[in-house]
């Protein structure tokens, strides 16, 4: 193949495009590579933002429960809420996770939680509740996307759910009421120490990820040069 | 005889067993125990339900028995309940009886024994009890799980209103258990070690997702509780109606109260039966329903509405004939025909209402809001009216309602329709009148004219024609087209007469004319002047007529004050009127106004009557006479002010006061009388009452003395404003006869200075001539000096 002077100004062309769309090709190895950190810094964000938003929805919903489930020091056993993934941990076994596990755990903790969200809203009464709910939702789900994106700009696979564990909010025949109250009550409670652990973890996973002015290695695979 | 002793035997064998029996009976009490006891427990409505058997009764024998049942909590002894049931009793038919228990039954174990008695009357009495059954425990604890506390009874459904005994059963075996109702601690009773019952008398309505009522262990971990679900009591439901609005479907509406719905319990449900022919139809909506009336079907219906919610069922029935309830639906298509200037035909459609049904439409006409016509109007399905008496030019709304007239019940919607009706020509003469005056010699007449009102003027008025007839050459003819809105004109004419129509145009035609005529001769202007009062409608204006036919009086006025621009107003009056009130919003205080009134003859002609003026209200002078002071002597000056005007002050001049502050302690000149002004100081006042009179000698006065004079008009309200005095000096007496002899003495000095000069050749020859000297001889000269020449 013989290059002509048209042929590498094509070339530049080439390169450019590639450089310009490099932050979404996902099979780089990056060392140092600012990449990740937008995105984790977008899912750092994206956890404040939910915090406050559950505020007012827990606080609304609560409301809707009745007393004691509104009040601010009500601290119930947790009985029926057994299958609710748990955010608080070791501190320890917290600080020794490493950047999959850590992410895996987020990823698979919002999963459970947004069904059993979905299941509440199936059976708010009022218009008003279900709308709150259903807007919480599509944030939360915005957030798993996030999360998402984090692990596949790390290169790490996303956790598929084992057939059969699909967490479905189908309370049992003793399942009283006041039972199910408190689970939703249990539902909220552990959402609300997920995204204060998130923020903790993406932090760190921030810090983690910022550049120390290393080279960039690329791999190309070039057609037709 | 065979044949009656086998008949004998038979008969006898067949008494014998009913003998035995009846000395069976009659030997040994009856106990008939309850058998094959067997207790259910309902543990969501709380009710323990008991079946049981008598074997020990023969066959087809039935019987009246009586069951005495017991019933103990906790244990045997404590019998809470006791109960007599009578009933028929068959041989091995099961008997059931139920028992709802006011404490949830997980709380406590329940026990139950019976026994029983006949109580038929066909045994004679007494009877006596039988043995009493073994306890049969109803236990509905044993599915309770490990849970340390419980509440009960759980997911309750209560109506409000209701009572609710709570109770809890606690594993721990400690006292401090502490109970809350929405947050409200609340206190019971213990009925055992481990069992706390509380009692919720008449229960509320909080919330729809239910009240909690929870207990928990204080400073422990255990908590357990209920959610209550207290639901609205259904409310039956009222102003039930049906009504078809085309004999095809049934709409019944209710208003269902209060929902009951909660998230334990839906909304309630609404059912409508009909009696006549047994259907049912469940409705969707909560306030109405429809229900399809079957061809050739019943003439009356009975409706029953049925409400109902898990607790409760209320009804409310109706009975009706169909055709009595028709509401038709709305008219349409409801529009104006022909629409002329006083008549309009309103044409309308109705749905049809069963096969050739008469509708009664009531058609309304409405003008600015007010209904002025109404109308009844049978139809079937094309509705159509003709309404007169219309004005032209108008807007109109027109309405219709329908009703069914076999039997009114309702009338339908209104629909409505706006039109307007079209122009007419003008019905009415515009109100004309004319001003005359001369320019350059010529006579010029501005001719003015009033806009029709809305009532006379039948639409939009678009010109005015003037037409000028000279009645000396009436072969000219003028013709002048002014475009509205303007209201006058001027025409300049010659000395002849003129004859001038007016007449205003709309889009249909002319109004009526009116008709001015003007002579050459500009009239006598020396009429009779009078005064007219102003009050609070105006001025009340009254003249003589002069001739017996005229047609009709004009008062003509300007409308401003004098000063400006004339906006000339006038008023017509009919042929007898001799008087009138004229009042304007124009009027104002202070100003004189002034009336011309005019007798229009049988020729139209106008000619002055009589002129009067007046004010609205007078008001005192706005300015004083400028006083010029002249004839100044010792004793006497003269005060004269002939340039004041007394027409255009703002009320009749009846006169003028003079006002003189003489010398320190001197007195008021003889004319004059004390008075005192308004700053305390003492002054010399005379009135001169007649306005015509513009000067004034003051005299009597002292010589070489100082005098203050001012002069101010007044009106019935008052006098002028008070303005500075002016200064004058009285000339000195001696002076005065000096004066008199001095200057004639000069004056004749001058005069004979004048003539000497003038004369003083004359008087010098006469007087002292000159002595001739030879040697100023000319010719003498003349001599000398040839002399001198010849020397």
């Amino acid at each position: 193949m013989d290059l002509r002077a048209g042929d590498s100004w094509g070339m530049l062309a080439c390169l450019c495009a590639v450089l310009w769309h490099l932050p979404a090709v996902p099979a780089l190895n990056r060392t140092g590579d600012p990449g990740p950190g937008p995105s984790i810094q977008k899912t750092y964000d994206l956890t404040r933002y939910l915090e406050h938003q559950l505020r007012s929805l827990a606080g609304t919903y609560l409301n809707y429960l009745g007393p004691p489930f509104n009040e601010p020091d009500f601290n119930p056993p947790r009985l029926g809420a057994e299958t609710l993934p748990r955010a608080t941990v070791n501190l320890e076994v917290w600080r020794s996770l490493n950047d999959r596990l850590r992410l895996t755990q987020n990823y698979e903790a919002y999963s459970h939680l947004l069904c059993y969200l979905r299941g509440l809203n199936r059976q708010a009464a009022t218009a008003e509740l279900r709308r709150s709910l259903a807007h919480f939702c599509t944030s939360l789900q915005g957030l798993l996307g996030s999360i998402a994106g984090v692990m596949a700009a790390l290169g790490y696979p996303l956790p598929q759910p084992l057939p059969g564990t699909e967490p479905t909010w189908t309370p049992g025949p003793a399942h009283s009421d006041f039972l199910q109250k408190m689970d939703d009550f249990w539902l909220l409670k552990e959402l609300q120490t997920w995204l204060w652990r998130s923020a903790k973890d993406f932090n760190r996973l921030k810090k983690k990820m910022q550049p120390p002015a290393a080279a960039v290695t690329l791999h190309l695979e070039a057609h037709g040069f | 005889m065979a044949l009656f002793a086998v008949f004998q035997t038979t008969f006898l064998l067949a008494l014998l067993p009913l003998r035995t029996y009846e000395s069976e009976v009659l030997s040994e009490p009856l106990l008939l125990t309850p058998e094959s006891l067997k207790v259910s427990v309902n543990s969501t409505r709380q009710r323990l339900h008991l079946q049981w058997t008598v074997h020990s009764l023969a066959y087809h024998q039935e019987l009246k028995m009586v069951f005495q049942i017991q019933i103990s909590r906790f244990k045997t002894s404590n019998v809470i309940w006791v109960e007599n049931y009578r009933t028929t009793v068959k041989r091995n038919r099961v008997l059931h009886w139920s028992w709802e228990s006011k404490l949830p039954l997980e709380c406590a174990a329940h026990f139950i024994r019976m026994r029983s008695m006949v109580d038929d009357a066909r045994i004679p009495k007494p009877g006596f009890w039988s043995n009493w059954s073994s306890w049969e425990e109803a236990d509905a604890q044993n599915s309770l799980g490990h849970d340390p506390l419980l509440v009960f009874p759980k997911d309750k459904l209560v109506e409000e209103g209701s009572n609710v005994t709570i109770c809890y059963v606690s594993r721990i075996h400690r006292d401090n258990i502490s109970c809350y109702l929405e947050g409200v601690q609340i206190y019971g009773e213990q009925l055992d070690r481990s069992v706390s019952a509380f009692e919720l008398k008449n229960v509320s309505f909080i919330r729809k997702r239910g009240t909690n009522v929870f207990c928990k262990v204080d400073q422990g971990g255990a908590l357990g509780g209920i959610v209550l679900f207290v639901s609205k009591v259904l409310e039956e439901p009222k102003d039930f109606s049906c009504e078809t609005q085309d004999l095809k479907t049934l709409t019944c509406t209710w208003d269902p109260g209060s929902d009951t719905g909660l998230s334990k319990q839906p909304s309630q449900s609404y059912t409508l039966f009909e009696s006549f022919s047994g259907k049912k139809t469940l409705c969707k909506h909560r306030n109405w329903c429809n229900w399809q009336v079957a061809q050739d079907s019943q003439e009356t219906y009975n409706f029953t509405l049925v409400a109902e919610n898990y607790l409760r069922k209320r009804s409310v029935s109706i009975l009706f004939n169909l055709t009595q309830r028709v509401h038709p639906m709305t008219p349409y298509n409801l529009f104006p025909k022909n629409v002329g200037a006083t008549n309009a035909t309103m044409t309308w459609k109705v749905h049809s209402i069963g096969n050739n049904s008469t509708l009664l439409c009531q058609l309304e006409l409405l003008a600015e809001g007010k209904v002025i016509q109404q109308h009844n109007v049978s139809i079937k399905v094309n509705g159509e009216y003709l309404l007169s008496e219309l004005e032209p030019d108008t807007e109109y709304v027109a309405r219709v309602r329908c009703a069914y007239t076999n039997h009114f019940w309702k009338w339908s919607e209104l629909i409505s329709q706006k039109f307007n009706t079209a122009e007419a020509a003008p019905s009415e003469a515009p109100d004309v009148w004319r001003n005359m005056k001369m320019v350059s010699g010529h006579p010029t007449v501005s001719l003015f004219w009033k806009p029709l009102s809305k009532v006379h003027a039948n639409g939009k008025i678009l010109f005015y024609n003037v037409i000028v007839e000279n009645l000396d050459k009436p072969s000219r003819l003028e013709v002048l087209s002014i475009p509205a809105p303007t209201r006058s004109t001027e025409l300049t004419l010659d000395q002849c007469s003129y004859q001038i129509h007016v007449t205003a145009h709309n889009s249909v035609g002319p109004s009526p004319a009116s008709v001015i005529v003007i002579s050459g001769d500009p009239g006598n202007e020396e009429v009779e002047s009078g005064r007219v009062n102003g009050t609070e409608d105006g001025f009340s204006v009254s003249w003589k007529p002069q001739s017996g036919d005229a047609t009709g009086y004009v008062v003509e006025w300007c409308d401003g004050p004098q000063d400006l621009p004339c906006a000339l107003q006038w008023k017509n009056l009919g042929p007898n009127t001799t008087s009138t009130v004229i009042s304007s919003g124009a009027f104002r205080p202070g100003v004189r106004y002034n009336f011309r009134i005019y007798e229009i003859s049988a020729k139209r002609m106008a000619h002055l009557l009589e002129k009067k003026a007046g004010y609205l209200e007078e008001l005192a002078p706005s300015d004083n006479p400028q006083v010029v002071m002249s004839n100044l002597t010792s004793h006497s000056f003269t005060l004269s002010w002939k340039d004041y005007s007394t027409e255009s002050q703002p009320g009749f001049i009846q006169g003028y006061h003079v006002y003189l502050k003489p010398k320190a302690g001197e007195q008021c000149p003889p004319a004059f009388e004390k008075t005192v002004l308004p700053e305390d100081s003492l002054c010399c006042k005379h009135t001169i009452d007649n306005p015509e009179q513009k000067t004034f000698v003051v005299e009597n006065l002292q010589p070489e003395s100082v005098y203050e004079f001012f002069v101010t008009a007044y009106t019935s309200v008052g006098e002028g404003p008070l303005d500075a005095f002016t200064k004058i000096t009285t000339l000195d007496e001696y002076s005065h006869i000096l004066i008199r002899i001095i200057l004639p003495m000069i004056f004749c000095v001058l005069i004979v200075m004048i003539i000497c000069y003038l004369k003083h050749q004359w008087l010098k020859e006469k007087c002292y001539p000159d002595i001739p000297d030879p040697y100023k001889s000319s010719v003498l000269s003349l001599i000398k000096s040839k002399m001198l020449l010849k020397l």
